[in-house]
């Protein structure tokens, strides 16, 4: 895959149906919207008549959770033509999924499922991520998850991972800052450390988002609360090394008002302007 | 190696069984979101029959079904689609539950259903059927059609669980109705049906050709007939015809 994605510098928002109805009415101050892809495969009626509406205000930015590219048993063929289906009729700015698995043939976990870091879960996901883009005929940006357990089997860090497949497949980086704060929590691992080995020339987009307090000292990734101190933080950093890059407010569950969300990305402009 | 350590994890999480990780706590996390993500899918695709039933007993039906009925499909949305079924077992004394979870689901079937148009009465003028056409002409169903026989009236107990009275609404029995379900525009739309309309509707269904079902009604039956097909081309039931090449 050799075809490239250009940077784009802009600050987004995940469209979410609490939402829609203010992104139609009124131009809403973002530079792009991203997607759950999910939510517009294999469907038609009101859902997708929202998109064309959108996709005619708004570059659109597709974000999938299921393709589950640390699968052994290969890509499910079915959604992958569902998704390059939607790619074609949205030509959105990319596509970007997760590094992780999310279930076997026959059971679906619906849930990104952490990997060993290991050559062959390597190997896999290079297959599969090749395999992706060359039917979606674009390279694809691939997201670091939040994890909460680790594999003895694993012979590398996530960030060496994420490195060479990023070196190996073409693919570009979307880099979710409260992941990589929340791993490091649960882990125990510098997330400064994380943020310098990811080859810069690969990140095309950084992910906030909130998280919450689990058991035992442990932190889960709900994105059901506003972006924390230590992530803007690491935000900071992540620009530093980085350099300007599209910059999203990922929320998920307790959808806040648009102009709390708003309001939060406009903390992430004022990051970006330090910078300069 | 990383498909066993992949089958020991998930066997895990969605049974309770010891796994490969090394952090046990860690493990809860994904167990507790399995469950939750999927009894939340059923919560939402079925909020009408929890609310019939009862958080308790729903959540005893959830638990048994997540237990029994691990999700195929890629997407979350179809996890719900074995359901009504399960809800038929376990509530074998009260078939209107069963029923009434039929209608939810299909009614989202239904709003996502892959856009295709309404046949209009419009249409079919345009279409300029000669006489002998109408005897082979056969209809396509509306984007979204479902039908089933139900026991009870599904609709009163849809219309009296969409309000906000506190109290359960009456339920008389049904006459050998059947529920249609389809998508008109943007909008699902049900309605329960006699066994007479049924009886003339069914047949289309199955493919006979409308002077098949034109020859079954009879002179007698001909102008209800057409009564009902004015209904269906109104209501949106059907999306095309079919005419032999």
């Amino acid at each position: 895959m050799s075809e490239t994605i250009s940077s784009f510098t802009g600050f987004g928002l995940g469209l979410r149906k609490e939402h829609h109805a203010l992104f139609l009415d009124e131009a809403q101050p973002v530079d792009f919207v991203e997607i759950i892809s999910e939510n517009f495969m294999a469907c038609g009626g009101r859902a997708l008549h929202t998109l064309d509406a959108m996709r005619e205000r708004y570059p659109v930015i597709m974000h999938g959770v299921s393709m589950g590219i640390g699968s052994p048993h290969g890509l499910n063929r079915e959604y992958l033509d569902e998704l390059k289906c939607l790619a074609d009729r949205v030509n959105p700015l990319w596509v970007s999924d997760h590094l992780c698995w999310t279930g076997l043939p026959g059971h679906n976990s619906h849930d990104l499922l952490p990997l060993p870091y290991t050559n062959q879960a390597l190997e896999t996901c290079i297959a599969n991520l090749l395999h992706a883009q060359a039917l979606l005929e674009r390279p694809m940006l691939v997201e670091n998850p939040s994890s909460y357990v680790t594999f003895a089997e694993s012979t590398m860090s996530e960030w060496q991972f994420l490195a060479a497949l990023a070196q190996d497949s073409g693919c570009y980086l979307l880099l979710d800052i409260n992941n990589v704060f929340v791993s490091s929590v649960n882990h125990g691992f510098d997330p400064l450390e994380f943020l310098r080995a990811i080859p810069a020339d690969r990140v095309r987009q950084i992910h906030l988002a909130g998280h919450s307090q689990g058991p035992e000292g442990m932190l889960i990734d709900t994105h059901d609360a506003p972006v924390c101190p230590e992530v803007w933080a690491l935000y900071q950093r992540a620009l530093d090394r980085f350099g300007p890059c599209a910059t999203m407010i990922e929320r998920d569950d307790a959808i806040p008002p648009l102009p709390d969300l708003l309001a939060e990305l406009d903390q992430a402009r004022l990051a970006a302007r330090e910078l300069v | 190696m990383l498909a066993k350590l992949q089958r020991r994890f998930i066997t895990e999480i969605a049974e309770g069984d010891d796994g490969p990780a090394s952090s046990s706590r860690g493990m809860a996390i994904y167990r507790n979101a399995y469950r939750a993500r999927l009894a939340d899918a059923l919560a939402t695709s079925f909020e009408r029959t929890q609310y019939w039933v009862g958080d308790e007993l729903f959540s005893a039906a959830s638990a048994h079904y997540i237990l029994t009925q691990p999700p195929v499909s890629w997407t979350l949305d179809a996890y719900g689609a074995q359901f009504p079924a399960a809800l038929a077992k376990l509530f074998g004394e009260d078939p209107e539950v069963a029923e009434l979870a039929w209608l939810e689901w299909h009614m989202q079937q239904a709003f996502a259903a892959r856009d295709i148009g309404a046949l209009t009465a419009a249409d079919l003028a345009q279409a300029g059927l000669a006489e002998s056409d109408w005897e082979d002409l056969r209809l396509v169903p509306a984007a979204g059609f479902a039908c089933r026989p139900i026991t009870h009236d599904i609709a009163s107990l849809w219309h009296g669980l969409s309000g906000t009275a506190d109290d359960l609404p009456p339920m008389p029995n049904a006459d050998e109705a059947v529920l249609l379900i389809w998508r008109k525009d943007f909008s699902p739309q049900f309605r329960q049906i006699g066994p007479a309309e049924w009886a003339a509707l069914d047949p289309m269904l199955r493919g006979d050709s409308f002077g098949a079902v034109a020859a079954a009604a009879g002179e007698h039956g001909i102008a209800l007939l057409g009564q009902w097909f004015a209904q269906w081309l109104g209501e949106g039931l059907f999306s095309a015809i079919r005419l032999p090449t």
